[in-house]
C-alpha cells in the first residue's frame, strides 16, 4: 500500500479544490495552533525519549561509575566493556535467531488463525456466531495456572521442541475481537459481490477481506511480534531443557541474575554465600542491565517503523464504500 | 530436538562393562574406574543458581572428559524463577539425574524427587562424600516426616575442614566511614555504643555538611523491599544476641520476637532523635535497592547497618574511583553490660545442595562424580584453576596470583570460558582449607586478601594494630547447637503470621523513626498494638519447636 | 488502556495481553449510529449448517484447540479448593478443604488487609485506564493535527518507547525523577525554580499521592503504545466526510469533536469494555518498586499481596483463589459493560 499523506486523500474528490486550499492557507489560527502542538509534541517526544536515552548513557558508561548515578543522556566515563560481555556471551547469537524464528512464527501463525477466525465471527449468518465468540472473549479473563498449562504441553509431547513456542498461541482473543470488529464494518456488498462472483467463503476472506485488513493486520502484527520477542516464560517452562531452543530474553535475564548475584532473594541465605559471590565483575549491575535491556529492545524497536507505512496512511476502505 | 534428552539415558552405560576400563594417570582420575573416558558417561544436570552456563569452549568442561569421560548437560534456573519451575517439574514428575536445589522450602525433596543416599555412602564407594558428612550427618538429614528420613543433600556451603580463613567481613554490623575514624584521630572501637557512634558521625557531619558538592548524610537506613531487615534486625545485635531472624534466643532456646520489645523501643527512639537532629537521610524510605547503593557509591554516606554482601558494589565503585577513605569500616555498638556477637561462624544450609534425583537410571555414576568433584584435587580445578594459567604455586606449596590472573577472575566473560560458576555454586566444597593449608578459593588466601589491599587500607588498619577486616568483629564463639533459628523451617501459619509481623514493622517503622519526637510515645505505642494484634504465639511456638528439634536431634 | 492484565504468573499463552486498542473503521455519523436493530440471530437448521460449512471448517476447529488449551487446564482451580503442597505430588492428591481457603481470604486475619488492597487496586487502576485513554485520544488527535509526515513518524516513533523498556528500569527512573533535588529529582528542582514549592517534596512519603504516580507513570510508559490503534482507527475515516465537513465551514475542533472522536468511538468503546475486566488485575512491578512502608496502605495491590503471602509464603491455593476472584469480578464486569453499550448502541464484545 502506498504511503500517502492524510492531507492527500482530499484532493482528487474534493473537485472544486477551495477547501483544500483554504486548508493550506497560513491562517492566524493555523500558525499559532501549529506552533503549539509542535511545541507539545517535541516537549511530550523529549520525556518519551529520556528513558532510552538514558538507558543507552549508562549502558555505554564504566560500570563502577555508573553505580554512583547521577547519569543523564550522555556517559561520563565512556566504555564499551558492558556490550562486549553481553555480546561475548556463548549463547547470544544463537538464541537471537531462535527468537526471530520463534517471533515471525507465532507472527504467521497468529494472523492467520485469528484473522481466519475474525472473519467466520464477523459473519452475521454465521450460525455459532455468539457462543464462540463468548467462549473466547472469556478466555482473556481468566488463566487455569502454570502447572495444568505445563502438564497439557508435555501430555502433548510438546516439551523442549519448536511446537511450544507457537501452538499455544496460535490464537489471541484480544486481536481477535479487534479484527472482527473491523471486518464488520467491511460493507457487506463487498462479500456479496465476491459471492456473485462465484467465490466460497474461504477465497472471500483470503482474497477480498485479508487485504482490506492490511492496516489493521499491520497493527497486531506489530503487537503479537512485541509479545513473542519478549516472551521468557515459555522459555524456562517448556523448553529450557534444551539449549539449541534458548531464546534471547531468556539468556539475558539469566545474565541479569549473575551479575547481580550478590543480591540474592533470601538476605539470610545470601549472607553465607556472600563470599562466593564478592569477586565483583569490573562491571556492575546497574550498567550491564543497560546493556542487556539496550540489545533486547533494539531489534524489536526496529519493527515499528517498518509496518508504521501501512497504519500511518489512509485506508482504502473509503474509497470502496464510495 | 529432543535428541539431547535421549542421549542421557541409558545408551552408553550398557556397552561400558564389557570393556575394561582405562584410566588416566593423575590424581584427577577416578581411581575406581567409573568414571573413566573408555566409559563416557552423560550426566543431566539441573541446578538453581544465579552463576552463568559454561561456554561451549570451556576449559573445565573439557578437563571432565579428558579425565572422567563425563559431559554435563546443564538445566540452569535462576532463583527469581525457580518457584514457578520446581511446581511444574514436581507435577511432570521428570527429573535430570542431579539436582542442585537451593529452595528453602525443600519442595524437591518433599515432593520425592530426590534419592535417599544412605545406603549407597554406606557401600564405602564414596569416601569424598562420606568423610564431609560424617560429623554432621544428624544436621544434614532430613526428618520432616513428608518422606523417609535420611540424607538426600550434600549442603553446598560452610562444611569447614580445618579453621575458616578470610580477612574480609560479609555481616552484619554498623558500618562507618574511614575518613569519619581519621577526622576523629583513630579511636578506640572497643565498647561502641550507639550514643558514641553517632557523636562520630554528627561531629563530622557538622564539620563537613558537603561531600565532593553533595549533601552529607549521616546516617542511611536500609529499608527497600526484600531488605527490611536492615531496619529491623539492629535491636537484637544491640542487645548482643547473634543474629536469629526476627527472635531472640535465650539460653535455654526460648525463643521470643523483639519487634515490640524495649530493646527495639530504644532503638528506634535514638533514630527518631537523630531523624529530628538531621543525621537520618530523610530519603531513607523511599530509596530503591539502586538508589541505596548510588548514595554510598558517591561517598556522602557517613554510616549505615547493613550486611557486608550487601553493599559490594558500592564498595567496589569507591574503590576504583580510589576513594579508599570514603569506605566503610564495621564497628559494633552494644547496649550496656553486653558482648558484642555480631561476627558469627559460618552455619551451613542443609536444605542447599546437590542430591540425586529418583529417576535416574545411573545413580552410581551421578554419586560418584559428586564425590570426585569433592576430591582435593577437583576442588583445587574448581575453586583455584590450572596452576600456572590461573594461580601460580610458591616454593612454599602456598597458591599466588599474578595482577593478571586476578583480573581474569572478576571477569564474567573469562569465567565463562575458564570455570563452570553455576556447577561449583550448589556442589559440596571444602571451605575452609585443603590439607597443604591452602584456603579453599581465592577470596579466602590470607596471601591473596593482603596482596590485594590498598596502601590506604595498610595503613588504617596499622593505626589500629589489626591485619584484617574481620580483627575489628567479635571473636566468633561456639555456635548454639540450633543456631541459626532463622533457617528453620515453619508451618504455613507460622510463615504467615512472620510475614505479618514484618509488613506490621516496616509500615510502622518509618513513622516511628521520622516522626516528630514528641510523638515517639504515641507511636510506638501504635506499633506495639499493631503487632499485639497479631498471632505472635503461632510464629514463637514453631520456631521453639524447631529449636527444641534441633537440640533433641542435632 | 494502560491496563495490561499483569500478574506474578503469566502464562506463555498470552502473546500480547497487554492492552491493544481496537480498530475499527466504521464510518462515524453513519450507518453506525443509526443501526437499531440488533443483528439477526441467527436459526440453527442443517440447510443453514450444510450452507455454512466452510465458515464452521474455519471457526470449529479452533474452538476445540481454544477449549483444550484455555479451558481444560482449568481443572487447575481445584487447588484453591485443597489445601495445596507441592510436596504431596499432583493435584488429585491433596487435602480437599471447600470454600475455606475463600473464607480465609476475606474473613481471616487478612480479611481486612484484602479488602483495602482491593480498593487499592481498584483505585490505580481505574485512574490509570482513565489517564491512560484520554491521554492516548489526545495524543492521536494531535499527532494527527501534524502535516509533516517525516516529522510525525519520528514523533510516533520516539513516544512509543517507552514501552520497551522494563517495568524495574522505569520505576527506578520515576524513583530518581521524585526524589530530592541531591539525588537527582528533577521534578522537585522544576516545582523549586517555578516556585510552587519551597522545600523538596518527599512524594513517595505521602499516601496520596500514590495512586496518581502510578497512573502518571503509566501514562509515561505506555502512552505512545496505547496511540497505536487510535491512529490506525483515525486513518480509516473516510476523507470525504472531513470534505463535507469544510464545505459547511467547520473548522479545525469542530471537525475533531464530529468527525474524528466519533469516528473512532468503536474502537474506544470495544477497549473500554475489555479493559473494565482488567480492572482487578494492576501492573504489579510499580507498587512493589515505588511501594514503601510509609505508603502501604495506599500502595499495596492484590498482585503484590498474592505475592507475600501466597507465592513467598508456598502458599499456592491463595494465589489460585484470588486469581478466581478476579476472574468471577472480570467476567461481571465486562458483562456489565457490554450491555451498557449495547443499550447505548455502541459497539459491543459480543
Amino acid at each position: 500500500m502506498s504511503s500517502t499523506s492524510v492531507a492527500k486523500p482530499l484532493a482528487p474528490s474534493a473537485a472544486q479544490g477551495r477547501p483544500a486550499r483554504r486548508r493550506r492557507r497560513w491562517t492566524t489560527e493555523r500558525v499559532v495552533f501549529t506552533s503549539l502542538n509542535t511545541t507539545f509534541l517535541v516537549a511530550l517526544a523529549v520525556i518519551m525519549v529520556y528513558p532510552l536515552l538514558n538507558t543507552l548513557a549508562i549502558s555505554l558508561n564504566d560500570g563502577m561509575d555508573a553505580v554512583r548515578g547521577g547519569i543523564g543522556i550522555w556517559p561520563r566515563v565512556f566504555s564499551l566493556r558492558n556490550y562486549e560481555i553481553v555480546l561475548n556471551m556463548d549463547t547470544i547469537y544463537q538464541a537471537f535467531i531462535m527468537s526471530t524464528l520463534k517471533t515471525v512464527v507465532v507472527v504467521a501463525t497468529n494472523l492467520f488463525f485469528t484473522s481466519m477466525l475474525a472473519f467466520a465471527l464477523s459473519r452475521k449468518e454465521f450460525i455459532f456466531r455468539r457462543p464462540i465468540t463468548l467462549i473466547f472473549v472469556l478466555t482473556l479473563y481468566f488463566d487455569a495456572g502454570l502447572i495444568p498449562n505445563y502438564l497439557l504441553i508435555k501430555d502433548l509431547g510438546m516439551l523442549n521442541s519448536f511446537q511450544a513456542y507457537w501452538v499455544p498461541v496460535m490464537i489471541s482473543a484480544f486481536n481477535l475481537i479487534i479484527l472482527r470488529t473491523y471486518m464488520k464494518s467491511i460493507p457487506e456488498e463487498i462479500t456479496e459481490s465476491a459471492r456473485m462472483d462465484g467465490a466460497g467463503d474461504f477465497r472471500t476472506w483470503w482474497q477480498i477481506i485479508m487485504p482490506l485488513c492490511k492496516p489493521v493486520l499491520a497493527v497486531i502484527g506489530l503487537f503479537v511480534a512485541v509479545g513473542s520477542w519478549n516472551a521468557w516464560l515459555d522459555t524456562l517452562l517448556y523448553n529450557s531443557g534444551d539449549p539449541a531452543l534458548t531464546t534471547l530474553q531468556y539468556e539475558l535475564q539469566k545474565l541479569l541474575a549473575s551479575s547481580m548475584n550478590a543480591g540474592a532473594n533470601s538476605a539470610n541465605s545470601a549472607a553465607n554465600q556472600a563470599a562466593v559471590g564478592a569477586g565483583g565483575q569490573l562491571t556492575t549491575p546497574i550498567a550491564l542491565r543497560s546493556a542487556i535491556t539496550m540489545v533486547a529492545a533494539v531489534p524489536i524497536l526496529l519493527v515499528y517503523p517498518f509496518l508504521q507505512k501501512h497504519f500511518v496512511s489512509g485506508l482504502m476502505i473509503g474509497s470502496v464504500k464510495g | 530436538m529432543s535428541a539431547g534428552l535421549a542421549a542421557c539415558d541409558s545408551g552408553e552405560a550398557e556397552d561400558g562393562p564389557s570393556s575394561a576400563p582405562v584410566i588416566p594417570e593423575g590424581d584427577l582420575a577416578d581411581a575406581s574406574g567409573t568414571l573413566t573416558p573408555s566409559n563416557p558417561t552423560t550426566l543431566s544436570v539441573w541446578i538453581t543458581t544465579a552463576q552463568q552456563a559454561p561456554a561451549a569452549d570451556n576449559k573445565i568442561t573439557e578437563l571432565l572428559k579428558e579425565q572422567l569421560g563425563v559431559t554435563l548437560e546443564y538445566e540452569i534456573v535462576t532463583p527469581d524463577n525457580v518457584d514457578q519451575k520446581i511446581g511444574v517439574m514436581l507435577a511432570g514428575g521428570d527429573y535430570p539425574d542431579l539436582i542442585g536445589t537451593t529452595d528453602l522450602k525443600m519442595r524437591l525433596l518433599e515432593g520425592g524427587a530426590l534419592l535417599r543416599l544412605d545406603d549407597m555412602l554406606a557401600t564405602g564407594d564414596y569416601p569424598n562424600l562420606a568423610t564431609h558428612v560424617e560429623d554432621d550427618i544428624k544436621k544434614m538429614s532430613y526428618t520432616g516426616g513428608e518422606v523417609d528420613d535420611g540424607l538426600y543433600i550434600f549442603p553446598n556451603y560452610n562444611r569447614f575442614y580445618g579453621e575458616p580463613t578470610g580477612g574480609t567481613y560479609f555481616g552484619p554490623a554498623f558500618w562507618i566511614q574511614k575518613r569519619v575514624l581519621e577526622d576523629a584521630g583513630y579511636p578506640d572501637l572497643s565498647d561502641m555504643t550507639l550514643d558514641r557512634y553517632f557523636e562520630l558521625i554528627a561531629d563530622y557531619a557538622a564539620a563537613n555538611p558537603e561531600t565532593n558538592g553533595i549533601p552529607t548524610v549521616g546516617f542511611e537506613v536500609l529499608a527497600s523491599t526484600g531488605r527490611e531487615w536492615g531496619m529491623t534486625n539492629p535491636p537484637a545485635l544491640l542487645a548482643g544476641s547473634p543474629n536469629n531472624g526476627g527472635v531472640i534466643v535465650d539460653e535455654d532456646g526460648n525463643a521470643e520476637i523483639y519487634a515490640d520489645k524495649d530493646i527495639a523501643r530504644d532503638y528506634y527512639e535514638v533514630l527518631n532523635e537523630q531523624y529530628a537532629a538531621g543525621l537520618v537521610d530523610p530519603e531513607s524510605f523511599t530509596l530503591t535497592f539502586d538508589q541505596y547503593v548510588a548514595k554510598l557509591a558517591t561517598g556522602a554516606v557517613l554510616g549505615m547497618h547493613d550486611q557486608g554482601w550487601d553493599f559490594q558494589t558500592a564498595t567496589q565503585s569507591l574503590q576504583s574511583a580510589g576513594m579508599d577513605e570514603y569506605t566503610y569500616v564495621p564497628l559494633m555498638p552494644v547496649y550496656d553490660g553486653v558482648e558484642p556477637w555480631y561476627a558469627d561462624r559460618p552455619v551451613m544450609n542443609t536444605n542447599q545442595g546437590f542430591g540425586v534425583s529418583v529417576s535416574s537410571d545411573q545413580p552410581e555414576a551421578a554419586l560418584k562424580f559428586l564425590d570426585l568433584m569433592l576430591s582435593e584435587p577437583w576442588q583445587k580445578v574448581l575453586s583455584w584453576g590450572i596452576a600456572g594459567e590461573d594461580y601460580e604455586v610458591g616454593d612454599d606449596g602456598m597458591f599466588t596470583r599474578t595482577e593478571e590472573q586476578r583480573a581474569n577472575y572478576r571477569d564474567l566473560t573469562w569465567r565463562a570460558s575458564n570455570r563452570l560458576d553455576a556447577l561449583l555454586d550448589v556442589l559440596p566444597k571444602h571451605n575452609g582449607q585443603f590439607s597443604d593449608g591452602n584456603a579453599y578459593s581465592p577470596d579466602d588466601q590470607p596471601t591473596e586478601f593482603f596482596a590485594t589491599l590498598t596502601e590506604y587500607d595498610r595503613g588504617f588498619m596499622e593505626q589500629y594494630g589489626k591485619q584484617t577486616w574481620l580483627e575489628f568483629m567479635n571473636p566468633q564463639p561456639e555456635n548454639p547447637v540450633y543456631y541459626p533459628a532463622w533457617n528453620i523451617t515453619l508451618s504455613d501459619d507460622a510463615n504467615q503470621v512472620n510475614q505479618q509481623i514484618t509488613d506490621a514493622s516496616v509500615q510502622n517503622l518509618p513513622k516511628i523513626i521520622a516522626g516528630d519526637p514528641g510523638e515517639f510515645d504515641a507511636n510506638w505505642e501504635a506499633f506495639v498494638d499493631a503487632i499485639s494484634r497479631i498471632d505472635v504465639q503461632v510464629y514463637e511456638d514453631a520456631i521453639n519447636a524447631g529449636i527444641q528439634d534441633r537440640i533433641a536431634n542435632w | 488502556m494502560t491496563q495490561a492484565p499483569v500478574s506474578t504468573v503469566v502464562t506463555a499463552s498470552d502473546v500480547e495481553p497487554a492492552l491493544v486498542p481496537a480498530i475499527s473503521s466504521r464510518a462515524p455519523g453513519g450507518k453506525a449510529r443509526k443501526k437499531k436493530t440488533k443483528d439477526p440471530k441467527p436459526k440453527i437448521t442443517w440447510d443453514r449448517i450444510k450452507a455454512q460449512r466452510v465458515l464452521l471448517l474455519m471457526a470449529v476447529p479452533l474452538l476445540m484447540y481454544q477449549i483444550l488449551f484455555k479451558y481444560v487446564p482449568v481443572y487447575g482451580w481445584s487447588i484453591a479448593f485443597q489445601d495445596y503442597k507441592p510436596g504431596r505430588g499432583s493435584i488429585w492428591n491433596q487435602e480437599w478443604v471447600g470454600f475455606e481457603n475463600f473464607v480465609d481470604l476475606f474473613t481471616g486475619v487478612n480479611g481486612e488487609r484484602f479488602r483495602r488492597v482491593v480498593v487499592n487496586t481498584v483505585g490505580q487502576s481505574v485512574l490509570s485506564l482513565l489517564v491512560g485513554t484520554v491521554g492516548a485520544i489526545v495524543l492521536a488527535l494531535l499527532l494527527n493535527e501534524v502535516k509533516n509526515l517525516p516529522f510525525k513518524r519520528v514523533l510516533q516513533n520516539i513516544t512509543y518507547m517507552p514501552h520497551f523498556l522494563s517495568w524495574v528500569i522505569v520505576a527506578s527512573l520515576a524513583s530518581v525523577a521524585l526524589s530530592m533535588p541531591s539525588s537527582g529529582g528533577f521534578i522537585n528542582q522544576v516545582l523549586m525554580n517555578v516556585g510552587l514549592v519551597d522545600e523538596p517534596v518527599l512524594f513517595l512519603t505521602e499516601p496520596n499521592y500514590f495512586w496518581g504516580i502510578v497512573a502518571g507513570t503509566n501514562l509515561w510508559k505506555e502512552l505512545g503504545w496505547n496511540t497505536i490503534l487510535y491512529l490506525a482507527a483515525i486513518t480509516a475515516i473516510d476523507p470525504s466526510q472531513y470534505e463535507a465537513a469544510e464545505v459547511d465551514g467547520a473548522g479545525r475542533y469542530r471537525k475533531m469533536w464530529n468527525i474524528t472522536l466519533p469516528g473512532i468511538r468503536p474502537t474506544i468503546v470495544v477497549l473500554l469494555i475489555i479493559n473494565s475486566g482488567w480492572i482487578l488485575s494492576t501492573n504489579f512491578e510499580l507498587p512493589y518498586f515505588l511501594g514503601n512502608g510509609l505508603i502501604a496502605e495506599k500502595a499495596e495491590t492484590i498482585d503484590v499481596f498474592v505475592l507475600r503471602y501466597g507465592y513467598q509464603l508456598g502458599n499456592y491455593s491463595l494465589a489460585v483463589v484470588a486469581g478466581i476472584f478476579k476472574t468471577i469480578v472480570a467476567i461481571i464486569l465486562v458483562g456489565s459493560a457490554n450491555a451498557a453499550a449495547k443499550r447505548l448502541n455502541q459497539e459491543t464484545l459480543v
